[in-house]
């Protein structure tokens, strides 16, 4: 017991003394009070700016867009849990400067917003180190980073200063202004350091909500293991086989299945896919009976992306897509 | 603007209080006043060198005070939308202004006022700074006081191409054969240089143009808020006239995004300027035209558009010098008698 007891507290301590030490003076005073302060924060801030930015992507997903962060080499993303709405999808992530990597979602708590996802390209990442330890405090300076309204690479990603200004268990709020794209994107305290990612806002422009590091610390290991935890309102468990097309079909006599029937805004109809046509494959599974198109949607969830391989008057066609909820 | 990210924008939630929470007093906040006082040797220079634009009583505007005998520059576009504007410099109303030259590509205004030994601004050596610098702009006024808001530098400066690009603001009737009017937009170019709903459209630029994508093709390389050469047809006349563009965004704003939606106010005239600096001021307000000082209280630019609720334009200093150098050469050339018509030249009471 006693043994146990020492090694907790050898352990915790150079963590503590490396915040201490680290930690700008000026988050200590109430406001700052005069030039040096500011110049401190100032200084502080365009030295933390190259790394952060460098770690923060934007992620596409589907038709929408959000922001994300690097935390290690080897390409762990971690973003919101409304940005990737789901676990082991497939999604691009887009770097500062324009290049584009493959990616897939990993784990996310649906309660409180948090969210990872791993680069699948292989590489070497620029990335930032997390706050492992909680050490933010009410009232210290922090920054906001994201791809605001989406990538633009003239522009780049948007930083914005400002205050933690309430702390709850599961919630940082600070007055960097955020604005759709910044979900899911880093913010960060004046060392660089990862203390919490964009969740939400409120119609007050100083209303700016962030999941904080601790709710990844805890809930590190599922979302590794690529688990959905929680139940809430930041995503919704996908059910096998809730996902449709919206089409009827028949067999056809020289293979592949053919339309009989298109439903009413259906992702089917939003494709312009006709009756008459026919489809050969649905991601490159050979189809030669409606039971067979059925069996492989048994498999897949509304949201999932298919590609379907279609015959037109003679003509093929790809289209990829996806599909809608049932 | 990239439109790609409608489906995952952030989560518009409700400011509910959090549960067991530790909250930060206002004061302490970055627009609170315990953190403003900090800049008040840039407030300072707001006092004297920034002007107030008024409508009777209603804040409109700002400006950047450029010289002594009272010449200020302002968003074009507001004031103009202001019937009889007054200006406050320092604790000094004045009221007769006058709007002596024009510049609508970049959207600002050449104002004079008569005044004397004023204290212009003193422009920064560059607007090159690291994005994270800070920068500190006009806050709302009291009739003597001038109050200031801080932020920082937050992108890289860049241009900002006209939204949905520079158009004439009419809408043609698909039905016709030829280029007809179905209608002319309220805000557009269009409806100042006299076309109405009838008028079928001939030639862009002394070019031919008899379909749809030969206007777009005519006008994909103009910039919002220069104008181009119209020849239209009106019952049997053939008639030209010189069209401003505008952004197309900005003219049909049934397309407002959902970022719009949570940005409350924004600038009208947001999109279509050559070059822009962009900063971080939470600023619940749209009005703009002021200075944007460096901590040395220098002009590191004019704050030009309320983008949204995350992002602001400034025109970067070196732009606002030039800019400054044409507008004051075009209205003293206007202001010498032998030239007072000089065109180009927008004069009102």
């Amino acid at each position: 017991m006693t043994f146990r007891l020492i090694s907790l507290f050898l352990a915790l301590l150079p963590c503590a003394a490396f915040a201490a030490d680290d930690r700008l003076y000026v988050n200590d005073k109430k406001a700052p009070e005069n030039r040096k302060d500011i110049d401190a924060l100032q200084a502080a801030l365009v030295k933390a700016l190259p790394q952060a930015r460098s770690a923060t992507v934007c992620i596409e997903i589907g038709e929408g867009s959000g922001s994300g962060v690097i935390v290690s080499a080897d390409g762990l993303i971690l973003t919101a849990a409304h940005v990737t709405a789901g676990v082991k999808k497939k999604v691009t992530v887009i770097l500062e400067d324009g290049t584009k990597l493959q990616a897939e979602t990993l784990g996310l708590v649906a309660d409180t917003d948090a969210a990872m996802m791993r680069i699948t390209d292989p590489g070497t990442y620029p990335f930032v180190d997390i706050d492992r330890t909680n050490s933010t405090r009410l009232g210290d300076w922090v920054f906001a980073l994201g791809h605001s309204g989406g990538f633009d690479k003239q522009r780049g990603s948007v930083v914005r200063l400002g205050r933690l200004v309430r702390i709850a268990n599961s919630t940082f709020q600070s007055d960097c202004i955020l604005i759709g794209g910044d979900s899911g994107g880093p913010l960060f305290d004046l060392t660089g350091q990862l203390v919490g990612i964009h969740s939400r806002v409120g119609q007050q422009l100083q209303v700016n909500m962030h999941v904080p590091m601790s709710e990844y610390v805890k809930n590190w290991d599922g979302l590794m293991k690529a688990e959905f935890i929680g139940e809430g309102p930041f995503a919704k468990k996908t059910e096998k086989g809730n996902g449709f097309i919206g089409i009827a079909t028949e067999a056809r006599a020289q293979g592949g299945l053919r339309v009989t029937k298109v439903g009413n805004k259906c992702p089917a109809e939003e494709q312009g896919i006709k009756v008459g046509d026919a489809i050969l494959k649905i991601n490159e599974t050979p189809l030669a009976t409606p039971t067979e198109l059925q069996d492989l949607l048994k498999e897949l969830s509304a949201g999932d992306e298919i590609t379907l391989e279609l015959e037109r008057d003679g003509k093929m066609e790809n289209l990829t897509f996806n599909l809608g909820e049932r | 603007m990239n439109a790609n990210w409608i489906r995952s924008v952030l989560f518009c939630a409700l400011a509910t209080p959090l549960p067991g929470q530790q909250s930060l007093e206002s004061i302490y906040r970055t627009t609170g006043t315990a953190v403003v006082a900090v800049f008040e040797t840039q407030r300072a220079v707001l006092q004297t060198s920034s002007a107030v634009i008024l409508e009777g009583r209603k804040e409109t505007g700002y400006g950047v005070v450029i010289s002594a005998d009272g010449y200020i520059l302002t968003k074009a576009s507001e004031i103009m939308e202001v019937k009889a504007p007054a200006v406050t410099v320092d604790q000094v109303r004045y009221p007769e202004v006058k709007i002596v030259a024009v510049d609508p590509a970049w959207d600002v205004a050449l104002l004079k006022i008569e005044a004397a030994g004023l204290i212009p601004v003193v422009y920064a050596p560059t607007s090159d700074v690291p994005q994270g610098t800070w920068v500190v702009e006009n806050g709302s006024t009291s009739r003597t006081k001038r109050r200031l808001m801080a932020g920082i530098v937050s992108a890289q400066t860049r241009e900002i191409p006209a939204s949905g690009g520079a158009a004439l603001g009419v809408v043609l009737n698909i039905q016709s054969k030829a280029l007809e009017i179905e209608e002319v937009n309220e805000e557009s170019g269009a409806k100042e240089a006299g076309l109405q709903k009838g008028d079928v459209l001939l030639e862009i630029e002394g070019k031919p143009v008899k379909k749809i994508e030969e206007i777009a093709e005519a006008l994909k390389d103009r910039k919002a808020g220069t104008n181009v050469k119209i020849t239209y047809r009106r019952g049997k006349d053939k008639k030209t006239a010189e069209v401003r563009l505008a952004a197309k965004g900005e003219m049909f704003t049934d397309q407002m995004n959902r970022n719009d939606m949570m940005s409350g106010k924004f600038s009208k005239r947001r999109s279509g300027f050559p070059r822009v600096m962009q900063h971080d001021i939470l600023s619940d307000s749209t009005i703009v035209g002021g200075p944007l000082l460096d901590l040395e209280g220098r002009c590191l630019g004019m704050n030009i558009a309320h983008a949204n609720r995350a992002e602001n334009f400034s025109i970067p200093v070196e732009d606002l010098k030039a800019l400054a150098e044409r507008l004051m050469k075009q209205a003293t050339e206007a202001l010498a008698p032998d030239k007072a018509d000089t065109p180009a030249i927008e004069a009102m009471d």
